[in-house]
């Protein structure tokens, strides 16, 4: 609760700062403006989303302002930007616009292949695509964060070790027992290595307490170094995950977390990171007295006791096959059910946004629109947890990696006005003019990000009108 | 091996006026000639000595007592030449890094496959290592012979590396270029040392000669070394397994790389970082091939240069593919040609009836957009190139191997059908009577 609220508080301060300092770049051009002039025009890649409603997910959302990048980062937020000639405008007017969704897990989004990401990561396969699709920009995969870069190998992975996972579990007691009594000799060892450190000061022949049998991940958590995640669904196991916490000063990831609502004051108290699945069904054991099973309300009552509360779907893989609704593509749905058992609309979001970023240790890359940050933004044609919403376009690291119009999945459900299917299926020569059907590219926003060679005359217009609409603003 | 002949052909033979034997001189008269690297000649004359091509030319007349096979109606190209095939071969390879091996080792004349293909037009065969990881060197070979020299054409062909989207392949082409590099900083501190031993008088040359050392065609021929140096300096020797590295680095040989998709090409490209060596693609198509992302730089803002950018020479067989979750068909052959790319082509599948419907494909290809010149070049002397026997087959130019096919029409019209073919000067298959 308490770090929670900091971190909106900070969150919002930031933002503002950004936003005031926004209007005096526009009247002072120097600093901003004359910088980017400066700069080597060939090598700076500048990209501006202009006049969407900007949910910034940690701050305030500003309607119809401009987002501008630079080299795969966010360089500005706010109104009457300098947009730099040579940036690549999208005017997404009545358009929301929103950090990229953070899937704290799933399977297959990378490519077949797992493990090394560097190594193996396929950007060009379709459930990448579909991914992006469904708004994700970074998830986790094994024990990495990584982000859904198209068309490079390079520079994917975020985070190589998220957490160490360790089990606690009322079916298998003795796990309890175990880990209790490492936890016991871990701190043992914190302790007496500390004393140790203060008093070799003076003592330099005194020895280093002895190290074995101290578990190396147990102390790695105890010192910070990593995160302590367990797969936990009973109240009891609950409850003792949450008092070792309490009683060793970590702060656990709990995946699972049915029974989390009945054990919420605890779970808050150790300061909890929540994974949980907002739909999942599980029944009451009878035998106990306390309450229990699920509730839809789950999401919203850890969240209420200053949980860290992100979600995930019931399944994690790409997932055509059996009932709709249920795999990694319907992220923002599983938001949705949250919201609907309480959730406000902002922890929503921030349940796929910051909250799984902040779990993974990336949120100082992803996770939210702020100045510094990769440029992971999505445009959405309404509110991202909306059943109806389709992610329209999808940028990252400042570069488009979807376009909905252009891939085959959802460009005919709804389209966007003017705009038309477009699927190069290889019977256009390369380099050659467009076919009839292609020049379809008086739509602003349908801007060739894959031919940037096309109509270059179009961006000074865009650019006039764009700065008109912000003066009326 | 002359004494290998089909019985069809042996009937045959008798009524030429005269079989062409080792050292026998024959006319042949077509009606058109397609050259693949002098164009298209028509009513072509081509005269074939002790199993070369000596003249081709358009009408030219012939000397009285040669004799002349007279066919108007034929078309007459290059033998095919297929790089990549594993025919008679059994052995099975690993994950292994040994670019030594050769695979003239287990090369079987017998196998009753060479026969075959023969017959499909197939005069030249690459015949590559088995194995996934960087398997060995291929071999270039006649299909017909009863020994092991008999068919042998070059050895140490192609070098074969898988590559594949992970860490094993990567590292594989990393880690050879840090023996490389190993190997470079072994050469430089030998060259020192001689060098100071030896500055009695003789001029100190330092980064030339440094570069000259790792030639490896000094570590390849032992005589050439001291040819080549007149200092007498002698670069320690590489190991087995990088010699073949070396010699792709400098361009002395070739690496054949297997690739099946897109992102292989890039983790290939990432690998590979600045460093540099002599390769073609071996692009495995799939039904769904997503290779055309990767075709050039510009369309999808790639960090690197594309195949076509780079006028790879892509090793594919004659198959449309589609677009991954649809039915559009793409022409990825011809898709590759057009991004600059030089195709080679082979048969779909390594089976004798594969073999037996080459062209048929090929003209599928073909009748998807894919120039027939490209298409019969493809067939022929780009593959040779892989192969690094150009010089030898793969076009009808004079003083190349007279490996010719004889077709009923144009090679990619379905209707025409192999009518004969000449191995060496040789007919090994087809009625050839006049």
């Amino acid at each position: 609760m308490r770090l929670s609220t900091i971190a909106a508080c900070v969150a919002v301060v930031f933002c503002t700062s950004t936003f005031v300092a926004a209007p005096a770049w526009a009247q002072d051009p120097a600093p901003a403006a004359g910088e980017t002039k400066s700069d080597k025009k060939t090598e700076d890649k500048w990209v501006a989303l202009t006049g969407g409603d900007i949910y910034t997910g940690t701050g305030e959302m500003l309607r119809g302002a401009t987002i501008l990048g630079k080299n795969g980062k966010i360089e500005a937020i706010g109104y009457d930007l300098e947009i730099p000639k040579d940036a690549k405008v999208h005017k997404v007017d009545g358009m929301r616009v929103y950090p990229g969704l953070v899937a704290i897990s799933s399977q297959g989004l990378l490519g077949n292949a797992g493990g090394e990401f560097d190594d193996t990561i396929d950007p060009f396969n379709s459930r990448m695509v579909l991914g992006l699709a469904a708004g994700i920009t970074t998830t986790g995969a094994g024990s990495a964060a990584v982000k859904l870069k198209r068309f490079t190998v390079d520079g994917a992975v975020v985070n190589e070790r998220l957490y160490s996972v360790f089990s606690w579990s009322g079916r298998n007691p003795r796990t309890k027992s175990e880990l209790r009594e490492k936890f016991a000799e871990a701190a043992r060892y914190v302790r007496e290595f500390r004393e140790w450190e203060r008093k070799v000061k003076e003592q330099k022949d005194l020895p280093e307490p002895k190290k074995s049998g101290v578990d190396g991940t147990v102390l790695s958590v105890l010192r910070g170094e990593t995160l302590a995640k367990f797969n936990a669904s009973d109240r009891d196991d609950l409850l003792g995950i949450a008092r070792l916490a309490q009683e060793y000063g970590f702060r656990p990831v709990i995946e699972g977390c049915q029974e989390g609502w009945t054990v919420a004051d605890e779970l808050g108290r150790a300061g909890a990171r929540v994974i949980l699945t907002a739909r999942d069904r599980r029944s009451k054991d009878e035998q106990q007295v306390a309450a229990g099973g699920t509730s839809i309300e789950n999401a919203a009552i850890l969240h209420k006791s200053g949980c860290m509360v992100s979600v995930t779907p019931p399944t994690e893989g790409v997932d055509l096959g059996g009932l709709e609704g249920r795999d990694i593509r319907m992220l923002t749905i599983e938001a949705g059910f949250a919201v609907r058992g309480g959730l406000p609309d902002k922890a929503g979001l921030e349940a796929i946004t910051i909250v799984p970023a902040r779990i993974m240790g990336i949120s100082h890359r992803v996770g939210s629109l702020e100045v510094g940050k990769d440029f992971d933004v999505l445009v959405t044609d309404g509110d991202i947890l909306h059943y109806k919403t389709y992610v329209q376009w999808a940028f990252v690291d400042g570069r488009m990696a979807y376009d909905k119009e252009k891939e085959l999945f959802y460009a005919h459900i709804r389209p966007r006005p003017q705009a038309e299917l477009k699927v190069d299926a290889g019977e256009t020569p390369r380099g050659d003019a467009p076919k009839e059907g292609e020049t379809k590219e008086e739509k602003p926003e349908d801007k060739k990000d894959d031919k940037p060679d096309d109509k270059p005359e179009e961006k000074p217009e865009e650019k006039k009108d764009e700065k008109k609409e912000d003066k009326k603003d | 091996m002359k004494k290998m002949k089909l019985h069809t052909t042996i009937a045959l033979v008798a009524a030429i006026s005269a079989p062409t034997f080792a050292g026998e001189t024959m006319a042949i008269r077509v009606g058109r000639a397609e050259t693949v690297t002098k164009g298209v000649i028509e009513h072509a004359v081509i005269l074939v000595e002790d199993g070369k091509i000596v003249v081709v030319g358009e009408d030219l007349p012939v000397e009285r007592g040669i004799p002349v096979l007279d066919r108007p109606e034929w078309t007459v190209v290059p033998g095919f030449v297929n790089c990549y095939s594993r025919l008679g071969c059994d052995s099975e390879g690993g994950d292994d890094n040994s670019p030594d091996v050769m695979t003239s080792d287990e090369l079987w004349p017998k196998a009753a496959a060479y026969k075959e293909v023969v017959t499909y037009g197939v005069t030249t065969l690459g015949l590559y290592p088995a194995g996934n990881g960087i398997s060995g060197q291929a071999v270039a070979v006649r299909p017909l012979g009863d020994t092991v020299e008999e068919m042998l054409l070059k050895d140490g062909s192609y070098v074969k590396i898988a590559m594949r989207s992970d860490s094993p392949s990567k590292r594989r082409i990393s880690d050879a270029f840090k023996k490389i590099a190993e190997y470079d900083e072994k050469v430089a501190k030998a060259r020192e040392k001689f060098d100071k031993d030896k500055k009695g008088g003789s001029k100190k040359e330092e980064k030339p000669e440094e570069k000259k050392a790792f030639d490896p065609a000094q570590d390849a021929k032992p005589e050439e070394k001291d040819a080549k140096k007149d200092d007498g300096f002698v670069p320690p020797d590489a190991d087995a397994k990088l010699r073949p590295w070396l010699e792709m680095r400098v361009g002395a040989k070739r690496g054949l790389v297997t690739l099946g998709t897109a992102a292989d090409y890039l983790h290939f490209m990432d690998a590979l970082g600045t460093n540099e060596f002599a390769y073609d693609l071996r692009l495995v198509l799939q039904r769904e091939s997503d290779l055309w992302y990767v075709l050039d730089k510009k369309t999808y803002e790639l960090d690197v240069d594309g195949i076509g950018d780079k006028k790879l020479r892509c090793v594919v067989e004659p198959l449309l593919t589609v677009t991954q979750g649809t039915m559009r068909t793409r022409n990825l052959p011809h898709e590759l040609h057009r991004a600059g790319a030089k195709v080679v082509f082979i048969p779909r599948n390594d089976s004798l009836p594969d073999h037996k419907a080459w062209l048929p494909h090929v003209g599928e290809v073909v009748n998807a957009g894919l120039p027939s010149d490209v298409a019969l070049r493809a067939m022929t002397l780009e593959a040779a190139e892989v192969l690094g026997v150009a010089d030898r087959v793969g076009s009808i130019e004079k003083g190349k191997d007279a490996n010719l096919v004889f077709l009923t029409g144009s090679p990619f019209e379905a209707t025409s059908k192999i009518a004969a073919v000449m191995l060496d000067g040789e007919f090994v298959h087809g009625e050839v009577n006049q």
